[in-house]
């Protein structure tokens, strides 16, 4: 029991940088971003490869970072591209488009990086022994779970902090009210490509630690994540509440803790790992679609 | 913070969709020079190009042809947001001036920052507070003491009213101000546009003033346009216009316009 505990744990742990950054371009910057099935990936990719090449875990995680940070600008240009002129914040299109093009690039780019579909990392040091070492803890039993809340939290205040500057509020804005924010003087093609940016950045971040704890990157571990996302964060929502930017940073991440468990639970009923990813959708389609039924049925 | 400014449109063309079948001439040809500190007050029927001619003076999308110098400055091609830093603008809709889920003291950090770059430091600073509880007390709607209300819980009037803060806050060279009355109830209406000639006369700030409402259009500001079909068709100056009433206004615009005036939803409010 005391397992299943501590993995879901983790895994919520390990998964809520992707959840954040799914609810920075879903809910704050209003831009569906489908770049993330490809940038946790390559997070994957780019620490996996550099780890097998002999590097530093911490390097090799900062890396996988960046890349994904690259994937959002790259979204972020494509979508500069693929829209219309004027700033039609409402049209969906060509944000789905974009992030599309990037994701369906990327899978090339992982399989370059990886040099084959699957770099195996076992007995390797990974970025989890450097930071227990830094904390004096050997990575066995909770431990982990303790290395993986202290860096949640680090996370979630940086990202708090940076939501409560001045460049955060027009960050905010931009999904909010893209036409007031542009008569305010605010350059939005640049609010959301720095936003992008930042949320590729934190599910490279989940993919990069992914490998690191599994034991090997994939190039297939992409597969589902927008929606896996979409479940942390509407979760997150519905269960601890939205009350303000810095209460809803938590409630994302209890989210993802939540969706972890009741994936450990399904499991210990019997459900194949390979019937989730549809039990996830139709978890998801359920919780979007609770508003609109519900209107549907006061009105009838 | 900038002097209210001159501005000069020159020969100012704008067509949407050209050489297609939908070919719109919006704007035909405008020459107008205001100089700084003037209200102007701007009507003319539906499509008549008002809109147009606020978002062409605003950067929204690049004009066809002629120029807009502002302060001196040809701003022609300059991009939006670099414009914006100088120009306040309060639309139609009370929901297109203000961010719905933020507060309302993250909206208004937001328009005290205009014509600065945004930095890393904190945006909303209890000297800014200050600030803020200042220019929300002259509204007389309470709303100093809910700073930390989100702006979706404001009603119209209320939200209208913080845009119109918002949009003058930073002291910009312009303000540009399109139907922003039409959509609130009469008395609302009425608040908002003693506001609007409060605040413009205290800072002098050079206005434009699309509206509808003929008698809005003769009572406030020192100068009546009348757009038609893309073009300036009358030009009353201060004297000029006090001598006028809305029935004369009704006449002259009859004579400018001829009978596309007569399926005008423009008649008396
Ligand atoms: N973004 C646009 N794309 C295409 N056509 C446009 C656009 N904006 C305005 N037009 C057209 O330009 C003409 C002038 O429109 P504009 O909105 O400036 O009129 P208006 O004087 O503001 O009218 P109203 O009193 O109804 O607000 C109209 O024929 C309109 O259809
Ligand atoms: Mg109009």
């Amino acid at each position: 029991m005391q397992v299943i505990i501590s993995n879901a744990l983790e895994q919520g742990l390990i998964y809520c940088f992707m959840v954040l950054g799914v609810f920075l371009t879903f809910r704050v910057l209003d831009f569906p971003d489908l770049t993330v099935d490809g940038s946790l990936p390559l997070g994957a990719a780019v620490t996996g490869a550099l780890i097998v090449g002999g590097h530093s875990p911490l390097l090799a995680t900062a890396a996988g970072v960046g890349a994904g940070m690259c994937a959002g600008l790259v979204t972020g240009f494509l979508h500069l591209l693929l829209k219309s002129g004027e700033s039609d914040s409402t049209n969906y299109g060509p944000k789905l488009l974009a992030g599309i093009l990037t994701m369906t690039a990327l899978y090339t780019v992982n399989l370059r990086v990886m040099g084959r579909s699957n770099i195996p990392l076992l007995g390797v040091e990974t970025i989890f022994e450097k930071l227990g070492a830094f904390l004096s803890l050997t990575m066995v039993g909770w431990n982990l779970v303790l290395v993986l809340v202290a860096l949640a939290i680090v996370v979630k205040y940086l990202l708090d902090w940076l939501l409560h500057t001045e460049f955060g509020l027009t960050l905010l804005a931009t999904g909010d009210n893209e036409q007031m924010i542009r008569a305010m003087g605010t350059n939005t093609n640049f609010t959301r490509i720095v936003g992008l940016a930042i949320a590729n950045g934190l599910v490279a971040l989940t993919g990069s630690l992914v490998a690191q704890q599994q034991g090997f990157a994939d190039v297939g571990m992409g597969i589902g994540t927008i929606v896996a996302g979409l479940a942390g964060v509407i979760m997150g929502e519905v269960i601890f509440g939205m009350r303000s930017i810095s209460w809803v940073l938590f409630s994302v991440i209890g989210g993802s803790i939540v969706y972890r468990f009741l994936i450990a639970i399904s499991l210990r009923l019997g459900i194949q790992p390979t019937d989730l990813k549809l039990l996830t959708a139709v978890l998801v389609v359920v919780a979007l679609s609770i508003p609109t039924v519900r209107r549907k049925v006061v009105r009838l | 913070m900038s002097a209210p400014a001159t501005l000069d449109i020159g020969a100012l063309r704008k067509v949407f969709f050209p050489a297609t079948a939908n070919e719109v001439v919006a704007l035909n040809g405008i020459d107008l020079e205001v100089p700084a500190g003037q209200f102007v007050s701007i009507i003319g029927s539906n499509g008549s190009g008002k809109s147009t001619l606020l978002n062409a003076v605003a950067g929204t999308f690049p004009v066809s042809a002629g120029k807009i110098v502002l302060d001196g400055r040809d701003v022609t091609r300059q991009a939006e947001h670099v414009r914006s830093r100088t120009i306040g603008r309060v639309f139609q809709d009370p929901r297109a001036g203000t961010a719905p889920s933020m507060t309302i003291e993250e909206n208004l950090a937001i328009s005290l920052l205009r014509s600065k770059r945004s930095s890393l430091r904190r945006g909303v600073t209890n000297r800014r507070r200050d600030v803020m509880r200042a220019q929300l007390a002259r509204l007389h709607m309470g709303l100093e003491d809910r700073l930390k209300a989100g702006v979706n819980k404001l009603s119209g009037g209320q939200r209208q009213a913080m845009s119109l803060l918002m949009a003058t806050i930073a002291e910009p060279s312009l303000l540009l101000l399109d139907e922003h009355t039409a959509a609130l109830d009469p008395k609302v209406a009425a608040t908002i546009m003693q506001l609007t000639a409060a605040i413009v006369a205290e800072r002098g700030l050079t206005t434009l003033m699309v509206t509808h409402n003929m008698e809005l259009a003769l009572r406030y500001g020192d100068r009546l346009i009348m757009m038609h079909a893309g073009r300036v068709m009358l030009d009353l100056d201060a004297g000029q216009k006090a001598a006028l009433e809305v029935g004369d206004l009704i006449e002259k615009f009859h004579e400018v316009a001829g009978e596309a005036f007569a399926v005008d939803r423009m008649l008396l409010e």
